[in-house]
């Protein structure tokens, strides 16, 4: 019974942040807002991966890039309608997720951070300097956006951050969902715990593994699909290691393994980092580095925990 | 033919040298604190900015220069372990850590560069070569400041292996890496022990950044590309392994040089990584690390 009042009191939150822009409908904020809620999906993606099953991953720009990729290089090329691009690139994604969960079932702790951290290099060193398939450094631009929305500038902007926010939501309810009401979510949670107490236990702890780094790819491209068709720009620096460190630092600030902790945090991270901006570009960066650091030393729970008392 | 082998040869070797002594003292911290210091590159970078610092603006000699970075680098990294490692370490006490250690040391990676960045700005800093010419060898030719890094690093290494191996705090680093609950039986204060060795992998890595400076310039992200590759340099070795960092580091380097008669050169850095995803999934202990059971 504790535990449900944080937990409603963070979804609440993330409501209302969503709402906000409808009071402050300026195409500024609402394009902040919509690369926030890209961030928060991004966020409680990663969470679902590392912070709720214990798999963790120091590459998940990497997913985010090539669900980005994907969308972008599927609309110019193949003239795929944006519409399907989304779950094209969130498939494309989850498949090499469930790829790369292959050699992690072996590793642990250290060595599957720096794996994982390799494989997001290799994919931005690809990215790079393939040039016929990701149009190399310059990235992959020129190609259509959703079709079908209002035509006006502040119409637009505001049609665009209520398809994304949608489809963020969406995908972060989803994400929740199974972590908390399904096997599969208990799977998850026995496997961060102990996975050889729980494969003992006759948990399938390979199987669930493959599925957790699978959900997490396909919701971290996801948000990468989303990022593509608001940005109209791909280009290789979306899978660079600055990517996943924001994104571990939202994820600690607001609470690992809850995921709506993560999208939290990310959401007023990201608030905090843009207020900041106006002091100075590069001091939310810094801002960033403190916060993970303080975080992960004194209140290793992050806001999630610090709303249960702890 | 020979021209160019020997050439990619003395690149690979040289290019060898300064992996070795970022990749030894990543090693040595993963080898005695079980944390890998992912802001290792930063400050690779500081060293970099200190050798600017004392050679272009206070007009040192590059000898002086070098080495003042170094032990600058070094004095800045005994704090890493009171302020950082320690208090995280002194609050899980037994528990296990997951992955905070390693969000730890990224979260300083993020401070310390945008703290580079915001002090001392995006640009390139330049740095005057240490030693000018060329060693004419005839079918080749080597710039002396190339043979500089790896006689430096070659020396340093050498230092540092012999400190392990007869000083009393060299000891009791390598008692702290074997078994940190006999060496404190042995009276071997824990605490300062990694203090010392945070302070000598993070000094390595800052000699590094200085002895490279006239050749990568000096910008606060300078130090990034490398510590990936040295993580898969350490991998590939055996984590915690010293002499396996050392014989990791010319293979991968060598591999590099020599790659690209076969590959372009835009695909040299994948070659780091693919070899130590190799490296995981048919030999997990490195090259010469010990069997371990995961």
């Amino acid at each position: 019974m504790r535990a449900r009042l944080p937990r409603a009191a963070g979804w609440t939150a993330l409501a209302a942040l969503g709402l906000l822009p409808a009071l402050l409908p300026h195409p500024f904020v609402l394009t902040l807002a919509t690369q926030a809620a890209i961030w928060a999906l991004l966020a409680a993606s990663w969470d679902l991966l590392s912070g709720y099953t214990g798999q963790i991953s120091f590459g998940h720009a990497g997913f985010f890039a090539v669900g980005a990729y994907a969308a972008a290089a599927a609309t110019k090329h193949a003239g795929l309608s944006p519409w399907l691009g989304l779950p094209f690139g969130a498939a494309v994604a989850g498949g090499l997720g469930i790829l790369a969960g292959f050699p992690a079932l072996r590793l642990r702790g250290h060595y599957l951070a720096l794996v994982t951290l390799g494989l997001a290099e290799i994919i931005r060193l690809v990215a790079q300097n393939w040039l016929e398939l990701t149009g190399g450094p310059f990235g992959i631009h020129d190609f259509a956006s959703y079709p079908g929305l209002p035509a006006g500038p502040l119409a637009l902007r505001r049609a665009r951050y209520v398809v994304t926010l949608g489809v963020a939501a969406a995908a972060v309810v989803a994400m929740a969902v199974v972590c908390t009401r399904t096997a599969a979510g208990r799977a998850f949670r026995a496997i961060r715990e102990d996975d050889v107490l729980a494969a003992s236990l006759g948990v399938n702890t390979t199987a669930y593994k493959l599925l957790a780094f699978g959900l997490s790819a396909a919701f971290g491209g996801l948000a990468g699909t989303l990022y593509a068709y608001d940005v109209q720009l791909v280009s290789p620096s979306v899978a660079s290691a600055a990517t996943t460190s924001l994104v571990i630092g939202m994820a600690v600030f607001g609470g690992l393994g809850t995921i709506w902790g993560p999208a939290l945090g990310a959401l007023l991270l990201f608030a905090v980092g843009e207020a900041l901006r106006f002091a100075g570009v590069v001091y939310n960066l810094i801002a960033v580095g403190l916060v993970i650091m303080v975080f992960v030393i004194f209140l290793p729970r992050g806001l999630a925990g610090l709303a249960r008392g702890r | 033919m020979l021209e160019s082998l020997l050439e990619f040869a003395i690149q690979g070797v040289v290019l060898g040298g300064l992996y070795a002594l970022f990749a030894v003292g990543l090693s040595l911290i993963f080898g005695v604190l079980d944390v890998i210091n992912i802001a290792h590159g930063e400050f690779f970078a500081l060293g970099g900015y200190l050798a600017f610092a004392g050679i272009v603006l206070l007009r040192w000699p590059a000898g002086a220069g070098v080495v003042a970075a170094a032990i600058g680098t070094g004095l800045l990294g005994l704090a890493v372990h009171p302020l950082l490692l320690g208090p995280l370490r002194r609050r899980l006490g037994r528990r296990p850590a997951g992955p905070l250690y390693l969000v730890l040391t990224l979260g300083l990676s993020t401070f310390l560069q945008s703290t580079l960045l915001l002090a001392a700005g995006g640009e390139y800093l330049r740095v005057p070569p240490h030693v000018r010419g060329v060693l004419d060898l005839g079918v080749t030719a080597v710039a002396y400041q190339r043979l500089l890094v790896l006689g430096a690093a070659v020396l340093a290494l050498a230092a540092l292996f012999a400190f392990l191996a007869h000083h009393r705090q060299g000891l009791a680093i390598r008692a702290v890496a074997q078994n940190p609950d006999a060496a404190q039986a042995m009276g071997i204060p824990l605490g300062r022990v990694h203090t010392l060795t945070v302070a000598l992998g993070v000094g390595l890595a800052g000699l590094g950044g200085a002895l490279m400076a006239p050749l990568f310039n000096v910008y606060p992200a300078v130090g990034f590309p490398l510590t990936i590759k040295a993580f898969a340099i350490v991998i590939v070795g055996g984590m915690g392994n010293l002499a396996g960092a050392l014989l990791a580091s010319f293979v991968v380097s060598l591999a590099e040089a020599f790659s690209v008669m076969a590959i372009p050169s835009e695909w040299q850095n994948l070659i780091a990584f693919v070899v130590m995803i190799a490296v995981l999934l048919l030999r997990p202990q490195g090259l010469l690390g010990r069997a371990v059971v995961r």
